[in-house]
C-alpha cells in the first residue's frame, strides 16, 4: 500500500516568529523544520505500510527556497521519498492555492491513502486537507484518532466533542490525523544517515502543469488585511478559602452554566 | 570541522528530545539511587537502533578476527607501539560523542555506566577475545543486553594499577584460581559480565610487580565472586560503583581473554592501554556536555535573577563568569571536533594529545561548574537548580580515566621523549 503524507515545513516554533509587514504573512526565510503535528501522520503511514506488508510512504510538501530540512527528518523516520514543490510564484498562496499544488503533486504519486495533520502549527486554517480531497475527487475523513486499512477500505475512529464516531471510507481517501493517533518514533541513527541519500523530487508550478495565475499572491482569494496582537490572557480569579470556598466555586460554575 | 553538520544536528536534536523526555524527568530518582540507569541506557540503544548498529559491526569484527587468526596462524593484535593505518570512520565518532554530550546536560553518571559497559568491557572483549569469546560475551555487551564492568583498580593501587596489582591468577589444572579484590568498579554491583585483570602467579620468584598481567572474563554468580552493594559517592550518583571480592574463583581457560598468557596477543597490560585514547576523548565530550549545560543555565539565570532592581547579568563580575564559560565551551568543543575530524580521516590522537585534551577539558568543566554554582549564589547550593549536581559530577573527570596528575606525566613523557 502506498501512502502519501502531506507535511509542512515551518519556522522553528522555539524561535520568536516574525511577520512580513508588507504582506502580513509569516516570515519563512530562515531554516524550516518538520511541523510537529505532521510527525503523527508520518508515523501512522509507516505503521500502515508495515501492517499492509508492503508499499512505501511518500512525503509531499510545498516550501520556499527548496527547503528540505523538515523533509529529511521525516525521511529519517522511514519515509521512502519526497516530492517538494518550491517556486517563487507560490509566495503569498492561500489555503486553496496550496491545496491545488499539493493535489497536483499527490496525483503523481498515485497513492492508496493520503494522510495529513488536522491543521498546521503555524497557519492553523485546517482547511487545506479537505480542499486537497475535493480537488483529487477523494472522500475525506477528518480528526482521526485511530486508522486501520482493510482491503480497499479505511476504518477511522473520528474524534468528536463527545467521544468518537466510527467511519468507513473507500480508498483512495484523505484522512487527517490528530496528535493522539500514534506516538511518533525517533529517527534511528541509521535512518538519519540514510535520509540524505533518499530521493527528493523538486518541482516547479510549471512541472505540475498548473497555471501560475491560479496560485501565489495572484491566485489568492484570501488576503490578510490587518494583524492585531492577541489580547493578553486575563489572570484567573483566586478564591481564598474562608470556609465558603465550595459555595463560591458552585456559584462560579453556575455562572458558566456548567451546573 | 568547525560546527556540527546537518546530519549531526539531526542526531543531536533527536537525542536531545529523547533526553528531555526519558532522562530529565528521572534525574532525581537516578540521583537518589531509586532508579538504576540501565533501563534508560537500553532504551536509548533500542530507540536509536544503536543495538542493531552494534550487531552489524559485531558481524564485521568477528569476520575480521577470524580472517586475522587464519592468516597469521597466531594472535596478532595491534599494539600501541605501531598504530595501524586505519580507514576513516566517516564521522562515526560523532555518533558516539553526541549522545554523550547530550546526556551530560543532565546526567553524566549514565554516560559513565554506559561508557564502561560498552567502551571498556565490550571493547576489551571484542578487541582481544577469541571468536568464541566474542560470541559468548562480546555481542550481548555491545548491544547492552548485558551490562559489563571492567575491573583493574585495587584498594592499594589506582594510578599504579598495573604495577601495584595484587590480584592473582594461579594455574590450576587446565584452568585458573583467581583471588584478590577490586575497588571503584563502575557497574560492579550489577554487572552481568566482568573483565577482570590479575597477575599470573606461576610459582616462580618473579617479583609481583613484574609478573604478567592476564585478563579474564567472569560471569556474575560465579562461586567465590562477590559483588558489593554500591558505594556512597560525592557525585555521579546515577552510576553504581562498587567493590569485587574473589576468593578461589575457579575458571577454565576459556575465560582467559584471547586464551593465551602471551600479553601482546591476549589481555594484559596492552589491553588495559588500548582504551586510553578513546576513553580520554569520551571524557572530553562529557566535559563539553557539562560546560554547555552550566553555561545555558547560567545565562538564563543571569537574565532572570534580579538584585537591586536589575538583572545580575548587568553586573560585570557576572559577565566575566559567563565570558569565561563561553571561552571554555569554544575550546573544549574545538578539541572534540578535532578528535572527530581525525577519526573521520582515519587518524587518531596520540596518547599525549588525548591526555592533554582530557586534562584541559576535565579541569575546565570542574571550574565552569563551580563558577556556575557561585553565579547562582544560595540557589546554586540547592539541588533544584541543578548546577551543584553538575559540579559534583564534573569533579570526577579530574580523577577517573587517569587523574590530572597522570595526564601530566603522559604529556611530559611525550614532550621530553623519556
Amino acid at each position: 500500500m502506498n501512502v502519501v503524507v502531506c507535511v509542512k515545513q515551518i519556522p522553528d516554533p522555539a524561535a520568536p516568529p516574525s511577520l512580513d509587514p508588507a504582506t502580513n504573512t509569516l516570515n519563512r526565510s530562515g531554516k524550516l523544520i518538520l511541523d510537529d503535528s505532521d510527525a503523527y501522520g508520518v508515523e501512522m503511514a509507516l505503521q500502515l505500510v508495515d501492517a499492509a506488508g508492503g508499499g512505501e510512504v511518500t512525503l509531499v510538501s510545498m516550501a520556499p527556497n527548496g527547503e528540505v530540512s523538515g523533509l529529511r527528518t521525516a525521511l529519517a523516520m522511514g519515509a521512502a521519498k519526497a516530492i517538494l514543490v518550491s517556486d517563487d510564484v507560490l509566495v503569498g498562496s492561500d489555503a486553496l492555492g496550496t491545496a491545488k499544488v499539493l493535489a497536483a503533486a499527490i496525483r503523481r504519486a498515485a497513492p492508496d491513502l493520503v494522510l495529513a495533520a488536522t491543521e498546521s502549527t503555524d497557519g492553523y486554517t485546517g482547511t487545506t486537507p479537505v480542499q486537497v480531497a475535493e480537488l483529487l475527487g477523494f472522500p475525506s475523513v477528518t480528526f482521526a484518532k485511530k486508522v486501520e486499512v482493510s482491503g480497499s477500505t479505511v476504518k477511522v475512529q473520528r474524534q468528536t466533542e463527545a467521544g468518537f464516531d466510527e467511519v468507513e471510507s473507500p480508498l483512495p481517501a484523505v484522512v487527517t490525523v490528530t496528535a493522539g493517533v500514534v506516538e511518533p518514533r525517533y529517527p534511528s541513527f541509521k535512518g538519519i544517515m540514510a535520509a540524505k541519500s533518499k530521493p527528493v523530487e523538486t518541482l516547479t508550478v510549471a512541472d505540475l502543469g498548473i497555471d501560475p495565475s491560479e496560485v501565489g499572491a495572484t491566485g489568492a482569494r484570501q488576503a490578510i488585511t490587518s494583524v492585531t496582537a492577541a489580547e493578553a490572557r486575563q489572570s484567573g480569579e483566586i478564591v481564598v478559602d474562608e470556609g465558603d470556598a465550595h459555595e463560591r466555586i458552585i456559584q462560579f460554575l453556575e455562572q458558566l452554566k456548567v451546573l | 570541522m568547525f560546527e556540527w553538520s546537518a546530519e549531526q544536528l539531526m542526531v543531536r536534536d533527536a537525542v536531545r528530545a529523547f533526553v528531555e523526555k526519558e532522562v530529565k524527568p528521572h534525574v532525581a530518582e537516578l540521583e537518589h539511587g531509586d532508579l538504576l540507569p540501565y533501563g534508560i541506557m537500553r532504551k536509548l540503544y533500542t530507540t536509536f537502533g544503536m543495538d542493531q548498529l552494534a550487531r552489524d559491526r559485531f558481524a564485521r569484527q568477528l569476520e575480521a578476527r577470524r580472517r586475522e587468526l587464519a592468516g597469521a596462524g597466531a594472535h596478532q593484535t595491534p599494539t600501541d607501539g605501531g598504530a595501524p593505518a586505519r580507514q576513516g570512520d566517516g564521522g562515526a565518532a560523532a555518533m558516539t560523542l553526541i549522545p554523550i554530550i547530550e546526556l551530560c546536560h543532565y546526567c553524566p553518571g549514565i554516560v559513565t555506566a554506559m561508557g564502561v559497559s560498552i567502551g571498556l568491557a565490550a571493547g576489551t572483549v571484542l578487541k582481544r577475545g577469541t571468536p568464541a569469546q566474542m560470541e559468548r560475551w562480546g555481542l550481548e555487551l555491545a548491544t547492552m543486553e548485558k551490562i559489563g564492568a571492567w575491573a583493574i583498580t585495587e584498594p592499594g593501587s589506582g594510578s599504579d594499577a598495573l604495577g601495584g596489582m595484587l590480584a592473582s591468577a594461579r594455574r590450576d589444572g587446565d584452568g585458573y584460581l583467581l583471588n584478590g579484590s577490586k575497588t571503584f568498579i563502575t557497574n560492579g554491583p550489577y554487572a552481568d559480565t566482568i573483565v577482570f585483570y590479575a597477575k599470573l602467579d606461576d610459582g616462580s620468584d618473579t617479583p609481583v610487580r613484574d609478573r604478567k598481567v592476564l585478563t579474564f572474563v567472569l560471569d556474575a554468580g560465579t562461586p567465590g565472586l562477590v559483588q558489593s552493594p554500591p558505594f556512597a559517592k560525592m557525585g555521579l550518583h546515577s552510576s553504581p560503583t562498587g567493590e569485587l571480592f574473589l576468593s578461589d574463583v575457579r575458571v577454565g581457560r576459556d575465560h582467559l581473554l584471547g586464551e593465551t598468557e602471551d600479553e601482546a596477543g591476549g589481555g594484559g597490560r596492552e589491553s588495559a592501554k588500548d582504551n586510553f585514547v578513546q576513553e580520554r576523548a569520551g571524557v572530553a565530550a562529557m566535559a563539553l556536555g557539562v560546560i554547555e549545560a552550566c553555561l545555558a543555565l547560567s545565562v538564563d539565570y543571569a537574565r532572570e535573577r534580579t538584585l537591586w532592581g536589575q538583572p545580575i547579568g548587568d553586573r560585570q563580575l557576572v559577565q566575566l563568569k559567563l565570558a569565561k564559560m563561553e571561552v571554555a565551551r569554544l575550546n573544549v568543543a574545538n578539541l572534540v571536533f578535532r578528535h572527530i575530524e581525525l577519526s573521520a580521516a582515519g587518524k587518531q590522537l596520540t596518547l599525549a594529545e588525548a591526555s592533554a585534551m582530557k586534562l584541559y577539558a576535565a579541569q575546565t568543566a570542574s571550574e565552569v561548574a563551580m563558577e556556575a554554582v557561585q553565579l547562582f549564589g544560595g540557589n546554586g547550593y540547592m539541588s533544584e537548580f541543578r548546577v551543584e549536581q553538575l559540579a559534583r559530577d564534573a569533579k570526577v573527570f579530574q580523577i577517573y580515566a587517569g587523574t590530572d596528575e597522570i595526564q601530566v606525566t603522559h604529556i611530559a613523557k611525550a614532550l621530553l621523549g623519556t
